[in-house]
């Protein structure tokens, strides 16, 4: 379940967060995962990762007339956007306190 | 959905990256392909999306996503994949059959002697004809339900199709082995007639290529036939499964009647050199990459389809 899941600034932990906003479709995903997070994912790997989360339940497509359908998060999606988000916390919180120590930095 | 995520729309997306898109499975393209192309014309699909489509459309084929998962669709066409190649199978063991076990030159002295070339031979018979009862076990079931659709729809004639040209390529044989053979004194009842035994001087090298030829246009011809109809009758059910678990049976008994086979012609090449089939190295060099080729795609199409019959995971 957690494989690829774990990764520092992995795609689909990207596509989690953005859709923790609200429901988006691809072109929006892609949008403001680039303006809010500085990564810009290629079309092939967001429908990758949206057809990898969709078959994990981690998130559903919206009815749509358009072409562009919108994805939501759903609530298995944000308890693992929640866990994973929760380990990132920990380790930078535990970097940043190291940093400090040893050399006198710790980032904002 | 937010204001500012509004796409610029109006772009046309790169005729690569449209092209990458095709890489991918059908099912998926009916799932995901319009969203994508709609992203592509919005973003512009320059060649960096074309190499990243591209590139995710081998894990696409290899796991698709669950939740395009159609069982009887993969399993219909794990069948008709499996059953041209079982029939491409086939086709090797009966040239192997001509032209090692049908010869009435001096096997029986070289069976005798050498226990690899007599144990290849019975393990040949033996898992050949157990493949064969598999084919009949499993396929017939699915068949006389395609059969029964077709009727009704009025689209019987591909499902005839492996009655009919084996039975048109038997008799064109007999009819050009008895224009063309050349007179052979038949050492067993298995070879009174000329197709028992069309290697060994009954029609000649050239004629005897050429009905191989044949034969294996008219094995794929009568494959092609249910072939077809499993993708335009799309038949489901247990006759699918059962006929989906045959073919297993079916492919690994074939496999290792080609690999006794392989055994025997190999063995044939090193202690029999004087018998009329197989005892040249370009023989085996033929025979050996053709017989793995073959088993290859029906072990891997047969294993696709019985994965298929199985529900998806929970995820």
């Amino acid at each position: 379940m957690r494989d690829g899941l774990d990764r520092w600034a992995d795609p689909p932990l990207l596509v989690l967060a953005s859709l923790a906003e609200e429901p988006k479709h691809g072109y929006a995903i892609t949008q403001d995962i680039a303006d809010t997070m500085g990564v810009r994912l290629s079309a092939g790997t967001l429908y990758a990762v949206i057809s990898r989360l969709e078959s994990r339940g981690l998130i559903e497509p919206l009815e749509s007339d358009d072409r562009r359908r919108p994805y939501r998060l759903t609530a298995a999606g944000a308890r693992e956007l929640s866990e994973q988000s929760e380990r990132m916390r920990q380790v930078a919180s535990v970097a940043q306190q190291r940093l400090r120590a040893n050399y006198g930095w710790g980032g904002a | 959905m937010s204001a500012p995520q509004s796409p610029p729309r109006g772009r046309r997306a790169g005729i690569a990256a449209r092209a990458a898109l095709s890489l991918y499975p059908p099912a998926w393209r009916a799932r995901y392909g319009d969203e994508v192309r709609a992203l592509l014309e919005d973003s512009g699909g320059g060649p960096r999306a074309a190499v990243s489509l591209a590139w995710h459309a081998v894990p696409a084929w290899a796991w698709p996503p669950r939740q395009l998962h159609d069982g009887s669709g993969r399993m219909r066409a794990s069948l008709a994949t499996t059953g041209v190649a079982w029939v491409l199978l086939a086709g090797l063991a009966a040239v192997f059959a001509q032209l090692a076990q049908a010869q009435p030159s001096s096997q029986g002295q070289t069976l005798a002697q050498h226990p690899v070339i007599q144990w290849s031979y019975w393990a040949f018979d033996g898992f050949l004809a157990v493949s064969v009862l598999s084919v009949a076990a499993g396929g017939i079931p699915l068949w006389w339900l395609m059969i029964r659709t077709a009727h009704r729809r009025r689209e019987v004639a591909w499902l005839l199709a492996p009655a009919v040209v084996p039975a048109v390529y038997l008799v064109a044989t007999f009819v050009i082995a008895d224009l063309v053979s050349r007179p052979s004194p038949p050492v067993g009842p298995w070879q009174s007639g000329p197709v028992a035994d069309l290697a060994n001087g009954g029609v000649g090298p050239r004629w005897f290529l050429a009905l191989v030829v044949l034969g294996f246009a008219a094995a794929v011809l009568a494959a092609a036939g249910p072939a077809l109809a499993l993708r335009g009758l799309r038949p489901e059910g247990p006759a699918v499964v059962l006929a989906a678990r045959a073919a297993v049976l079916a492919t690994m008994t074939m496999g290792l009647a080609c690999a006794a086979s392989v055994v025997a012609a190999v063995g044939l090449y090193l202690w029999a050199p004087a018998d009329a089939g197989y005892h040249e190295s370009w023989q085996l060099a033929v025979y050996l990459p053709a017989v793995l080729l073959s088993s290859a795609v029906a072990v891997v199409s047969a294993t696709r389809g019985i994965r298929a019959a199985r529900p998806p995971a929970v995820a």
